[in-house]
């Protein structure tokens, strides 16, 4: 199997998919997206998933998230057998530990930046103040303290895209799931996000799974694996990776 | 918690506009509705509402106050003769033709025979003291302003009744009844209007005051327990002007009528309403499925889509409080017959608040399409 762990493997295997498989019946079509695929995704680390669209990239993030259930194999997040979840553990889960950033912000036009970091986070039960406290801090790390009163037609995009990480972050979630997180950014935006997803990896030893068909995003991770036809082509940490550079 | 609901409500108002001025319209309407035939069939008693009497003795079987049969003066005694009964009073109930001043043709009225003494119960909340005194010149007859138009006569104008003559002395407010038109004359008067030969000298209703703390209804069924006068039933004003109304709202068909007006209303209500909240939810459709892919349940979506619904409503329940008070007060002044009491008003609002209920319920339905692996691509 290609999943041969690369330079990091010190450290600990949060994603792991065992021969997964999923296929999709539009009419008397089938087709199959996933192959048998096997993965291992770790902590601390950016890993992303490329390849050209319809390869099943987006599947596999779904997959491995648990948005959706494998056909066969087995997938393992943080111990959970993701497989064995019902629909409410599997919402329970995925409010505990992780964080989810789309290609669309997919923002609330009603709510300010700060509420909405604070509306899932209101879900988890904490108490108010540290509610607010952590919204605050994390709108603080993407670089949008000054900015936390203002609503999202008053953002432009890379700012909305830095609210829609930070209602990810504030969760503290050990995975943070990002599709496609640069595609309707222009460049110096999309190196922002990217940048911050990375720092998120570093600082709060994250397990980053992204998703991108964007060249310029291969750079900035620690892992790339290289999909097509719904099969792992290569797995490699790329030349100019952060994981390469002397700290 | 942050008010994802009531946020949204503000800063998206024109998209739920058209959901709150339908609950707002369903509700006026109910309660327009409610309060147009409360005062219509209500005014069906405006004989027992308008008078302190407490107790009502009349014909047996007497289904409305205008359906009376003369009953023999010895009722009268039979009331004198308990304990509780304080006062007893007459009231004579004649049909008659009115021929006014004006050509408006016959007019079919009901001529109330009431005593006119300044302490007599018959009407005594309509009129006052000195318009009452004014019953004891011979001929003399009260009407309701609002009836002189279709009288064809002005105050101190004659007119016939049956063919005798009367002067209209004076007009009074809340006299307007179901049927007919209502012309109030003393006893004396009354008489001599009554040409049926076969009820000269007959009363057509005892009415009486109990003793003060003494419940109507027991003193009622004291006397209903023996016919031994004759033939009588006794009534606590309450249960005869009730019967009387219901008389006529099922007699007419104006109930059903009611009832199905009042189905349309809540379902084209309802349908506006979902569909809008729908659309509310299907513009929001890629918010919510965010919110369940970071682990909010469907169940506190639904919530906020409910809770959504429940502000709708009463955004519209106000609307139709302010407008309806607004014109139940025009109406008043223009003495429509509109009635409101309020459980009636309790019972029209519950029912808009149940049609933003059930419309959110419909609108929940389409949270299922807020899928979060539709979100990635």
């Amino acid at each position: 199997m290609p999943a041969s762990v690369p330079a990091s493997s010190a450290t600990s295997v949060t994603l792991q998919a065992r021969h997964v498989r999923k296929t999709f019946t539009s009419g008397h079509i089938e087709s199959t997206v996933l192959h048998d695929l096997t993965l291992d995704v770790h902590a601390g680390a950016l890993t992303l998933i490329s390849g050209p669209s319809g390869c099943g990239k987006s599947t596999l993030l779904a997959i491995l998230s648990g948005l959706q259930r494998a056909d066969s194999g087995q997938v393992h997040a943080l111990g959970h057998d993701l497989s064995h979840l019902g629909m409410r553990e599997l919402e329970s889960f995925r409010l505990q530990h992780t964080g989810f950033v789309f290609q669309g912000f997919n923002l609330f036009p009603a709510l300010t930046a700060l509420e909405q970091v604070e509306l899932p986070l209101s879900y988890l039960g904490l108490p108010k103040d540290v509610v607010r406290k952590r919204a605050m801090d994390s709108l603080e790390e993407v670089g949008l303290g000054p900015r936390m009163k203002l609503l999202p037609a008053e953002l432009s995009g890379g700012e909305k895209q830095r609210v829609a990480i930070a209602r990810a972050l504030a969760k503290q979630p050990e995975l943070l799931f990002a599709d496609e997180p640069t595609s309707a950014l222009d460049a110096a935006n999309g190196q922002i996000v990217i940048d911050i997803l990375h720092r998120i990896a570093r600082t709060h030893g994250t397990t980053v799974l992204c998703v991108s068909h964007d060249p310029r995003l291969v750079h900035h991770a620690d892992r790339v694996l290289a999909m097509e036809d719904g099969r792992i082509l290569s797995d490699h940490v790329p030349p100019s990776s952060p994981t390469n550079e002397p700290r | 918690m942050v008010a994802l609901a009531r946020k949204t409500l503000v800063y998206e108002w024109r998209r739920f506009l058209p959901a709150i001025l339908a609950v707002g319209f369903a509700s006026l309407l109910q309660l327009l509705q409610a309060a147009l035939v409360l005062g219509i069939f209500g005014s069906a008693s405006v004989y027992i509402t308008r008078s302190s009497a407490d107790l009502w003795a009349g014909y047996p079987g007497t289904q409305s106050v205008n359906l009376g049969r003369p009953i023999s003066e010895d009722v009268a005694m039979r009331l004198r003769m308990d304990p509780d009964v304080v006062k007893v009073e007459p009231f004579r109930w004649v049909d008659a033709d009115w021929r006014g001043s004006r050509d408006t043709g016959g007019v079919s009225v009901f001529v109330s025979g009431i005593d006119a003494r300044p302490d007599g119960m018959m009407f005594s909340r309509v009129l006052p003291l000195a318009l009452r005194a004014r019953l004891n010149e011979p001929g003399a007859v009260i009407v309701d302003e609002a009836d002189l138009d279709s009288l064809g006569v002005s105050v101190g104008d004659s007119a016939a009744i049956n063919g005798q003559r009367v002067r209209v002395v004076g007009v009074s407010r809340g006299l307007r009844a179901l049927g007919g038109v209502n012309i109030v004359a003393s006893l004396e008067t009354a008489r001599v209007l009554d040409i049926a030969p076969n009820d000269a000298g007959m009363m057509t209703y005892f009415i009486a005051k109990v003793r003060p703390g003494v419940k109507p209804a027991i003193v009622a069924n004291r006397l209903n327990g023996s016919n031994a006068f004759g033939p009588y039933t006794v009534w606590t004003a309450k249960a005869f002007a009730r019967e009387s109304s219901l008389y006529w709202m099922f007699d007419t068909g104006a109930g059903a009528g009611v009832l199905f007006l009042a189905g349309i209303v809540f379902l084209v209500g309802s349908v506006i309403t979902s569909q809008t909240l729908i659309a509310a939810v299907i513009g929001s459709i890629r918010e919510y499925a965010t919110l369940n892919a970071l682990g909010v349940g469907r169940g506190s979506l639904r919530k906020v889509v409910l809770e959504q619904a429940f502000w709708v409503g009463a955004l519209g329940l106000i609307c139709s409080i302010v407008i309806g008070f607004i014109l139940l007060a025009i109406a008043r002044n223009r003495s429509v017959p509109m009635e409101l009491n309020p459980l009636i008003t309790i019972a029209c609002l519950a029912l808009s608040m149940a049609l933003a209920i059930v419309s959110g319920l419909a609108a929940v339905r389409t949270l299922r399409r807020a899928d979060p692996a539709s979100l990635l691509r």
